[in-house]
Protein backbone atom coordinates (compact mmCIF):
# COMPACT_ATOMS: atom_id res chain seq x y z
CA UNK A 1 0.00 0.00 0.00
CA UNK A 2 0.86 3.51 -0.59
CA UNK A 3 1.67 5.91 1.82
CA UNK A 4 2.38 9.43 2.65
CA UNK A 5 5.86 10.63 4.06
CA UNK A 6 5.97 13.35 7.30
CA UNK A 7 8.17 15.61 9.12
CA UNK A 8 8.22 17.36 12.41
CA UNK A 9 10.73 19.74 13.18
CA UNK A 10 11.88 22.98 13.23
CA UNK A 11 11.61 25.07 10.36
CA UNK A 12 14.75 24.57 8.47
CA UNK A 13 14.69 20.57 9.02
CA UNK A 14 10.98 21.08 7.94
CA UNK A 15 12.13 22.93 4.65
CA UNK A 16 14.52 20.64 3.58
CA UNK A 17 12.51 17.77 4.00
CA UNK A 18 9.93 19.70 1.91
CA UNK A 19 12.17 20.47 -1.00
CA UNK A 20 12.24 17.00 -0.61
CA UNK A 21 8.93 16.20 -1.66
CA UNK A 22 7.78 15.69 2.19
CA UNK A 23 4.01 16.04 1.90
CA UNK A 24 3.23 16.34 5.82
CA UNK A 25 4.93 18.75 7.15
CA UNK A 26 5.05 20.49 10.92
CA UNK A 27 7.09 23.12 12.38
CA UNK A 28 7.46 22.50 16.27
CA UNK A 29 6.22 25.71 18.45
CA UNK A 30 4.49 24.16 21.32
CA UNK A 31 4.51 20.88 23.53
CA UNK A 32 0.90 20.52 23.43
CA UNK A 33 0.36 21.46 20.09
CA UNK A 34 3.18 19.23 18.96
CA UNK A 35 1.70 16.20 20.52
CA UNK A 36 -1.56 16.31 19.47
CA UNK A 37 -0.17 16.54 15.79
CA UNK A 38 1.33 13.46 16.67
CA UNK A 39 -1.80 11.76 17.98
CA UNK A 40 -2.80 13.01 14.15
CA UNK A 41 -0.04 11.22 12.29
CA UNK A 42 -0.26 8.10 14.03
CA UNK A 43 -3.69 7.39 13.94
CA UNK A 44 -3.90 8.77 10.45
CA UNK A 45 -3.68 5.34 7.58
CA UNK A 46 -2.50 7.77 5.18
CA UNK A 47 0.71 8.11 6.46
CA UNK A 48 3.35 5.59 6.76
CA UNK A 49 6.68 7.41 7.94
CA UNK A 50 6.99 9.94 10.56
CA UNK A 51 10.35 11.79 10.73
CA UNK A 52 10.99 13.50 14.00
CA UNK A 53 14.53 15.49 14.65
CA UNK A 54 16.05 14.39 18.22
CA UNK A 55 15.68 17.84 19.37
CA UNK A 56 11.84 17.82 19.07
CA UNK A 57 11.35 14.44 20.46
CA UNK A 58 13.35 15.32 23.41
CA UNK A 59 11.29 18.32 24.11
CA UNK A 60 8.13 16.20 24.32
CA UNK A 61 9.23 13.35 26.74
CA UNK A 62 8.02 11.89 28.58
CA UNK A 63 5.06 11.44 26.52
CA UNK A 64 6.90 10.43 22.92
CA UNK A 65 7.85 7.56 24.39
CA UNK A 66 4.69 6.52 26.13
CA UNK A 67 3.47 6.90 22.32
CA UNK A 68 5.73 5.14 20.59
CA UNK A 69 5.16 1.77 23.25
CA UNK A 70 1.62 2.36 22.59
CA UNK A 71 1.28 3.11 18.68
CA UNK A 72 0.45 0.39 16.39
CA UNK A 73 2.72 -0.95 13.79
CA UNK A 74 2.47 1.92 10.93
CA UNK A 75 3.41 4.85 10.91
CA UNK A 76 7.17 3.75 11.64
CA UNK A 77 8.78 6.51 12.98
CA UNK A 78 12.55 7.73 12.73
CA UNK A 79 14.06 9.97 15.07
CA UNK A 80 16.67 12.05 13.19
CA UNK A 81 19.39 14.79 13.94
CA UNK A 82 18.61 18.73 12.70
CA UNK A 83 21.61 20.89 11.89
CA UNK A 84 22.97 20.92 15.05
CA UNK A 85 23.60 17.00 14.81
CA UNK A 86 22.80 16.87 18.50
CA UNK A 87 21.46 13.64 19.88
CA UNK A 88 20.36 12.39 23.46
CA UNK A 89 23.35 10.87 25.57
CA UNK A 90 21.72 7.36 25.83
CA UNK A 91 20.74 5.87 22.78
CA UNK A 92 17.47 4.22 21.94
CA UNK A 93 18.69 1.15 20.57
CA UNK A 94 21.58 0.48 23.41
CA UNK A 95 18.83 1.39 25.88
CA UNK A 96 17.11 -1.77 23.81
CA UNK A 97 19.67 -3.94 23.92
CA UNK A 98 20.31 -3.77 27.66
CA UNK A 99 17.16 -4.38 28.40
CA UNK A 100 16.12 -7.19 26.29
CA UNK A 101 19.76 -8.99 25.95
CA UNK A 102 21.06 -7.81 29.34
CA UNK A 103 24.66 -7.13 27.41
CA UNK A 104 26.32 -3.83 27.05
CA UNK A 105 26.92 -3.12 23.87
CA UNK A 106 27.79 0.22 22.29
CA UNK A 107 25.59 1.21 19.33
CA UNK A 108 27.12 4.63 17.19
CA UNK A 109 24.47 6.70 16.60
CA UNK A 110 24.29 10.16 16.10
CA UNK A 111 26.53 12.39 13.61
CA UNK B 1 -0.64 -39.04 36.61
CA UNK B 2 -1.76 -36.45 35.32
CA UNK B 3 0.52 -33.76 37.50
CA UNK B 4 3.43 -35.18 35.42
CA UNK B 5 1.97 -34.53 33.00
CA UNK B 6 1.46 -31.28 33.26
CA UNK B 7 5.34 -31.00 34.59
CA UNK B 8 6.22 -32.49 30.98
CA UNK B 9 4.04 -29.82 28.89
CA UNK B 10 5.45 -26.73 31.04
CA UNK B 11 8.83 -28.16 30.11
CA UNK B 12 8.29 -29.09 26.41
CA UNK B 13 6.56 -25.09 26.14
CA UNK B 14 9.71 -23.78 28.27
CA UNK B 15 12.15 -25.37 25.79
CA UNK B 16 10.23 -23.89 22.83
CA UNK B 17 9.82 -20.58 23.74
CA UNK B 18 13.70 -20.77 24.82
CA UNK B 19 14.11 -21.63 21.10
CA UNK B 20 12.18 -18.88 19.67
CA UNK B 21 13.95 -16.61 22.35
CA UNK B 22 17.25 -17.74 21.11
CA UNK B 23 15.92 -17.10 17.94
CA UNK B 24 15.03 -13.80 18.13
CA UNK B 25 18.00 -13.09 19.24
CA UNK B 26 19.83 -13.99 16.43
CA UNK B 27 17.38 -11.93 14.46
CA UNK B 28 17.75 -9.01 16.51
CA UNK B 29 21.71 -8.84 16.22
CA UNK B 30 21.60 -9.29 12.66
CA UNK B 31 19.44 -6.31 12.55
CA UNK B 32 21.32 -4.48 14.99
CA UNK B 33 24.61 -4.74 12.74
CA UNK B 34 22.48 -3.52 9.52
CA UNK B 35 21.52 -0.63 11.34
CA UNK B 36 24.75 0.38 12.40
CA UNK B 37 26.13 0.58 9.23
CA UNK B 38 23.15 2.50 7.77
CA UNK B 39 23.22 4.73 10.32
CA UNK B 40 26.94 6.05 9.80
CA UNK B 41 25.82 6.61 6.61
CA UNK B 42 22.40 8.89 7.09
CA UNK B 43 24.18 10.86 9.56
CA UNK B 44 26.76 11.41 6.92
CA UNK B 45 24.60 12.36 3.90
CA UNK B 46 22.54 14.11 6.26
CA UNK B 47 25.30 16.51 7.72
CA UNK B 48 26.22 17.00 4.24
CA UNK B 49 22.87 17.75 3.04
CA UNK B 50 22.02 20.67 6.06
CA UNK B 51 25.02 22.07 4.53
CA UNK B 52 23.61 22.39 1.11
CA UNK B 53 20.81 23.74 2.67
CA UNK B 54 22.71 26.54 4.55
CA UNK B 55 24.36 27.59 1.20
CA UNK B 56 21.00 27.44 -0.42
CA UNK B 57 19.73 29.81 2.46
CA UNK B 58 22.31 32.05 2.43
CA UNK B 59 23.07 32.27 -1.47
CA UNK B 60 19.65 32.37 -2.83
CA UNK B 61 18.07 34.02 0.51
CA UNK B 62 16.27 32.44 3.56
CA UNK B 63 12.72 34.00 2.45
CA UNK B 64 13.28 32.58 -1.15
CA UNK B 65 14.32 29.16 0.21
CA UNK B 66 11.32 28.95 1.97
CA UNK B 67 8.94 29.86 -0.59
CA UNK B 68 10.32 27.16 -3.30
CA UNK B 69 9.79 24.68 -0.03
CA UNK B 70 6.39 26.07 0.14
CA UNK B 71 5.57 25.94 -3.56
CA UNK B 72 7.49 22.40 -4.41
CA UNK B 73 5.49 19.71 -5.19
CA UNK B 74 4.85 17.35 -2.40
CA UNK B 75 4.10 13.87 -4.13
CA UNK B 76 6.17 11.24 -2.06
CA UNK B 77 4.77 7.83 -1.52
CA UNK B 78 6.60 5.06 -0.02
CA UNK B 79 5.11 1.57 -0.48
CA UNK B 80 4.69 -0.36 3.26
CA UNK B 81 4.17 -4.07 3.48
CA UNK B 82 4.74 -6.40 6.43
CA UNK B 83 6.31 -9.50 6.81
CA UNK B 84 7.00 -12.16 9.55
CA UNK B 85 9.53 -12.70 11.43
CA UNK B 86 9.05 -15.67 14.07
CA UNK B 87 5.21 -14.47 14.60
CA UNK B 88 5.75 -10.87 14.56
CA UNK B 89 5.17 -8.40 11.82
CA UNK B 90 7.95 -6.01 10.59
CA UNK B 91 7.12 -3.22 8.05
CA UNK B 92 9.29 -3.62 4.38
CA UNK B 93 9.48 -0.02 2.55
CA UNK B 94 10.13 -0.50 -1.29
CA UNK B 95 12.22 2.83 -1.52
CA UNK B 96 12.22 4.14 -4.80
CA UNK B 97 15.28 6.59 -5.92
CA UNK B 98 13.60 9.68 -5.53
CA UNK B 99 15.49 12.12 -7.49
CA UNK B 100 13.56 14.65 -9.79
CA UNK B 101 14.50 17.13 -12.41
CA UNK B 102 14.37 20.38 -11.22
CA UNK B 103 11.14 21.47 -13.32
CA UNK B 104 9.87 18.38 -12.49
CA UNK B 105 9.74 20.02 -8.56
CA UNK B 106 7.71 22.66 -9.77
CA UNK B 107 9.36 25.60 -7.58
CA UNK B 108 8.37 28.55 -9.64
CA UNK B 109 11.55 31.32 -9.27
CA UNK B 110 12.43 33.86 -11.77
CA UNK B 111 15.96 32.28 -12.11
CA UNK B 112 17.47 28.54 -11.23
CA UNK B 113 19.56 28.41 -8.28
CA UNK B 114 21.60 25.88 -8.20
CA UNK B 115 22.34 26.26 -4.42
CA UNK B 116 18.37 25.46 -4.51
CA UNK B 117 18.72 22.78 -6.29
CA UNK B 118 21.66 21.05 -4.68
CA UNK B 119 19.73 21.35 -1.94
CA UNK B 120 16.46 19.59 -2.69
CA UNK B 121 18.40 16.97 -4.59
CA UNK B 122 20.53 16.18 -1.09
CA UNK B 123 17.86 16.30 0.50
CA UNK B 124 16.12 13.92 -1.85
CA UNK B 125 18.95 11.39 -1.95
CA UNK B 126 19.16 11.32 1.99
CA UNK B 127 15.13 10.76 2.38
CA UNK B 128 16.04 6.90 -0.02
CA UNK B 129 18.62 6.17 2.89
CA UNK B 130 16.41 7.69 5.93
CA UNK B 131 13.75 5.40 4.69
CA UNK B 132 15.55 2.57 4.66
CA UNK B 133 16.77 3.32 8.37
CA UNK B 134 13.37 3.93 9.35
CA UNK B 135 12.23 0.26 8.02
CA UNK B 136 15.48 -1.58 9.87
CA UNK B 137 14.57 0.78 13.41
CA UNK B 138 11.08 -0.11 13.18
CA UNK B 139 12.25 -3.80 12.37
CA UNK B 140 14.81 -3.72 15.62
CA UNK B 141 11.96 -2.19 17.78
CA UNK B 142 9.55 -4.83 16.81
CA UNK B 143 11.92 -8.01 17.36
CA UNK B 144 12.97 -6.19 20.68
CA UNK B 145 9.70 -5.94 22.17
CA UNK B 146 8.36 -9.92 21.16
CA UNK B 147 11.80 -10.75 22.85
CA UNK B 148 11.19 -9.21 26.24
CA UNK B 149 7.53 -10.95 25.79
CA UNK B 150 9.12 -14.10 25.59
CA UNK B 151 11.39 -13.40 27.91
CA UNK B 152 9.16 -12.82 30.40
CA UNK B 153 7.20 -16.28 29.95
CA UNK B 154 10.11 -18.50 29.89
CA UNK B 155 11.05 -16.66 33.17
CA UNK B 156 7.73 -17.26 34.61
CA UNK B 157 7.93 -20.84 33.52
CA UNK B 158 11.39 -21.32 34.71
CA UNK B 159 11.21 -19.69 38.17
CA UNK B 160 7.68 -20.61 39.31
CA UNK B 161 5.64 -22.51 37.27
CA UNK B 162 8.02 -25.43 36.85
CA UNK B 163 9.84 -25.27 40.64
CA UNK B 164 5.63 -25.43 42.22
CA UNK B 165 4.82 -28.29 39.63
CA UNK B 166 7.72 -30.34 40.52
CA UNK B 167 7.88 -29.48 44.47
CA UNK B 168 4.16 -30.73 43.73
CA UNK B 169 4.87 -34.15 41.77
CA UNK B 170 7.54 -34.67 44.53
CA UNK B 171 5.78 -33.57 47.93
CA UNK B 172 2.81 -36.47 46.26
CA UNK B 173 5.56 -38.96 45.45
CA UNK B 174 6.84 -38.69 49.27
CA UNK B 175 3.53 -39.14 50.50
CA UNK B 176 2.44 -41.90 48.33
CA UNK B 177 6.04 -43.95 49.65
CA UNK B 178 5.01 -42.78 53.21
CA UNK B 179 1.54 -44.05 52.97
CA UNK B 180 2.80 -47.35 50.71
CA UNK B 181 5.15 -47.90 53.95
CA UNK B 182 2.68 -47.38 56.52
CA UNK B 183 0.76 -50.03 54.81
CA UNK B 184 3.32 -52.18 54.50
CA UNK B 185 3.79 -52.36 58.16
CA UNK B 186 0.66 -52.36 58.96
CA UNK B 187 -0.04 -55.81 56.85
CA UNK B 188 3.13 -57.17 58.36
CA UNK B 189 2.05 -56.46 61.75
CA UNK B 190 -1.32 -58.10 60.97
CA UNK B 191 0.74 -61.35 59.69
CA UNK B 192 2.75 -61.42 63.17
CA UNK B 193 -0.87 -61.41 64.92
CA UNK B 194 -2.41 -63.96 62.51
CA UNK B 195 0.58 -66.31 62.79
CA UNK B 196 0.99 -65.83 66.63
CA UNK B 197 -2.63 -66.61 66.81
CA UNK B 198 -2.18 -70.31 65.49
Amino acid sequence: MSYKVAIVADDETVAGFALAGVSETYVHVKKEETLAKLDELFASDEVGVVFITYRVAEALEPEFKRKMRAKRLLPVVLRVPDKSGWVPRVDELQEIIRRTVGAEITVKGGS
Amino acid sequence: MRLKQRVALAQKGHDLLREKMDALVIEFFEIVRRIRDARVKAMQQLAAAYRTLSFSFALEGTVETHQAAREVKKEMTVDISTRHVMGILVPVLDVKPIERHALARGYGLYTTSSALDEASRAFEKVLEVLLKLAELEEGARAIAMELEKTKRRVNALEYVILPTLKATVKFITMRLDEMERENFTRLKRIKAMLEARE
